[in-house]
């Protein structure tokens, strides 16, 4: 049986039951690498060049730890998933990347998604990475309609349950994922919302992030990320706030953004790598609409290879507190 | 007499504020850090208590600071409040109708927006040190002159020059570059406080309204020709509290007297003798999990206090050395 590897990275936390669904049934066994760890980040550092970003050095190191454990790594490239979108350059060389710094790597799966080049061309793409297992493009038509509807379910889980992410992830996988479970509060305080925005693999890998759901949560805030927001939603709140999207993951940012300015969250932090090209564009559009719109807190932390997380704990107390007293003041004015 | 006691452990100053009951400052002090914050703690413990009556009686106590853990456990602090919220709320209780606060400390520089006295916004420098007081007291050394002498030559210039104050390794070039073209130390050093008051403003100001009444304080402060600076920038009155640099200490005071007086709790305050005990500050990197963590601890006689600095919570109950066979994972 073939041994599929899956690096605990980038779009590992939005796709994998998806991917993971395939490849079974296609009777092949799927592997992930552990949680990020500090020998990940370092491992994946040395073999790239400097100014890297953050989150492609975490996968660079999950690749290098997959070594050895797997016959095949798999790594996709997302091209667009809508008309006209573009993606990262980073995720477009993945693979290629991968090849270059990491030699000692088992052979890479790949499939290229690119809606702008039609559907036809996905299907034969799909085909395309199903014969590495089988020649039977039935089964592997069954075995891509099994992964979409269990992409679909999980979605609907963060959604519809609201389970945040790694919850979802293990209810779909049966796979326990490291820390996240939801801390029961004790409702003595008014509950603060706290809206998040960024990508997936920044705002679920705590190591890079410095625990930071985890810690939220310990100052009594309920987080609401972008995937507990429905698609409907997401897309029509990037159209009024930046016309038509342009980059591919553009919802999880401007999107959920729009979003959260106007539901009335009590504070919205956005998570980008420090380096992002696409982040620093979004992540300055929706701090401008903050500024404008003046009644939501919005703070935008950066991440990078710091080991010490106090900028990180600062940072996230003063807004703690901020929205804490604001909210006191407001309370006092209406007595 | 009872008061509150604020703890301001900064990168390069450590400040105490005591305030009686009805939040007037009673005595501060001010010393430098020196890289070893438990010794600065204890010392500042020692000098404020030469300052005070017999009958004081603490009431609460909290600290700040990017040493503000440490010195919690030091103290027996009530309340551990970030620097960002202390210095906030001490400008607030002196001027009441402030709009901006700036704060430039050792390492760290920081705007707070306020509106109707209430936090709406603020920012802090992200990887960039330049502007800070740190790198003025590195220049002051390298022209062999004390940070005093520096903000008062700076003062006389008439004819700044233009220095880059993007970065301060540039801005150290651009110097070197002026003084051997000839032009006066004077213009070169106040050229530099116009490049750090740019950067600031560029940097943590970006996108930021700052409305009058404006706030300076911090250690930085105490220079006056960065205010000069900052007042020509910004075409407005920046005011400097009289007690700039302990603010932060100030606030701390201000946020531990709210606490007790909402709580009514009894102060976890040690006392003064804490500056006579022997701590000792160690680390040892846990081998428990690939993450390496270098977890810090500190310990009174042979007894351990707290531990930070792991990724889980691991070391942090204190009681972990019984449930861990620690000689395997140390």
């Amino acid at each position: 049986m073939t041994t599929v590897g899956i690096p605990r990275a980038l779009l590992y936390y939005q796709y994998y039951p998806m991917w993971k669904t395939f490849f079974e049934h296609l009777g092949a066994e799927v592997v992930v690498s552990p949680p990020t760890t500090r020998k990940t980040l370092t491992e994946g550092a040395s073999r790239v060049v400097a100014d890297t970003c953050l989150p492609a050095k975490v996968f660079v190191g999950h690749t290098v730890s997959l070594v050895g454990k797997c016959d095949c790594i798999f790594i996709p490239v997302i091209r667009s998933l809508k008309s006209k979108t573009y993606n990262c350059s980073k995720f477009l060389g993945l693979p290629d990347m991968t090849r270059a710094v990491v030699p000692e790597a088992p052979p890479i799966l790949e499939i290229e998604i690119d809606i702008n080049r039609g559907k036809r061309r996905l299907y034969q793409d799909i085909y395309k990475l199903g014969r590495h297992f089988t020649w039977n493009p039935l089964k592997v038509k069954e075995a891509a309609t099994a992964a979409w509807q269990s992409l679909l379910d999980y979605r609907e889980l963060m959604y519809r349950r609201e389970l945040i992410l790694p919850q979802a992830m293990e209810e779909i996988t049966g796979e326990s994922q490291t820390g996240l479970n939801m801390i029961l509060k004790s409702q003595t305080v008014p509950p603060t919302t706290i809206g998040l925005i960024g990508h997936a693999y920044l705002l679920y890998d705590e190591h890079i992030n410095y625990q930071l759901i985890r810690r939220l949560q310990q100052y009594d805030a309920t987080v609401v990320t972008p995937e507990m927001l429905p698609g409907n939603i997401i897309e029509a709140s990037v159209n009024k706030l930046a016309g038509k999207a342009y980059w591919t993951y553009e919802e999880e940012v401007v999107g959920a953004g729009g979003h959260f300015l106007e539901s009335g969250v009590d504070g919205i932090i956005g998570i980008m790598a420090f380096g992002c090209g696409p982040d620093s564009l979004m992540m300055d559009m929706v701090h401008r609409h903050a500024t404008r719109q003046k009644t939501t807190p919005f703070m935008c932390l950066t991440l990078e290879e710091h080991t010490s997380e106090t900028g990180v704990i600062t940072r996230l107390e003063a807004f703690m507190d901020m929205i804490h007293r604001r909210k006191q003041k407001g309370e006092a004015v209406c007595v | 007499m009872k008061a509150c006691l604020g703890v301001d452990v900064g990168s390069v100053t450590t400040k105490l504020a005591l305030l009686d009951e009805s939040d007037e400052l009673v005595s501060h002090v001010y010393l430098l850090t020196q890289g070893r914050p438990i010794d600065a703690v204890q010392q500042g413990l020692r000098d404020i208590r030469k300052q005070l009556p017999q009958d004081v009686d603490i009431n609460g106590v909290a600290t700040t600071g990017s040493a503000r853990y440490l010195a919690g456990v030091i103290v027996g602090a009530d309340l551990v409040k970030n620097e960002i919220t202390t210095h906030a709320v001490a400008a607030l209780h002196y001027y009441p109708d402030v709009q901006t606060i700036i704060e430039i400390g050792g390492q760290d520089s920081k705007l707070t927006v306020v509106r109707d006295g209430i936090v709406i916004d603020f920012a802090m420098n992200t990887v960039c040190a330049a502007g800070t007081g740190s790198f003025l007291d590195h220049q002051a050394l390298r022209l062999d002159m004390s940070i005093q002498e520096l903000s008062q030559r700076a003062l006389t210039s008439q004819t700044p020059v233009r220095i880059a104050g993007r970065c301060t390794v540039f801005a150290e070039s651009d110097m070197v570059h002026k003084q051997q073209m000839g032009y006066r130390v004077e213009d070169i050093l106040y050229g530099l406080c116009q490049a750090l008051v740019r950067n600031y403003l560029g940097n943590v100001g970006l996108g930021k309204e700052l409305e009058p009444p404006i706030i300076f304080q911090g250690g930085v402060a105490f220079n006056q020709a960065i205010v000069r600076a900052f007042r020509e920038e910004l075409d407005t009155e920046v005011i400097v509290p009289i007690h700039h640099e302990v603010m932060g200490a100030i606030g701390a005071a201000l946020m531990a007297h709210e606490e007790m007086a909402t709580n009514n709790g009894i102060s976890q305050f040690k006392g003064f003798e804490q500056s006579e005990v022997k701590y000792h500050a160690s680390s040892f990197e846990c081998k428990a999990c690939p993450n390496r963590c270098e977890v810090a601890e500190i310990s009174q006689d042979g007894q351990t206090l707290a531990r930070w600095g792991g990724r889980c919570d691991m070391w942090e109950r204190v009681s972990s050395t019984q449930l861990y066979s620690s000689e395997e994972i140390k």
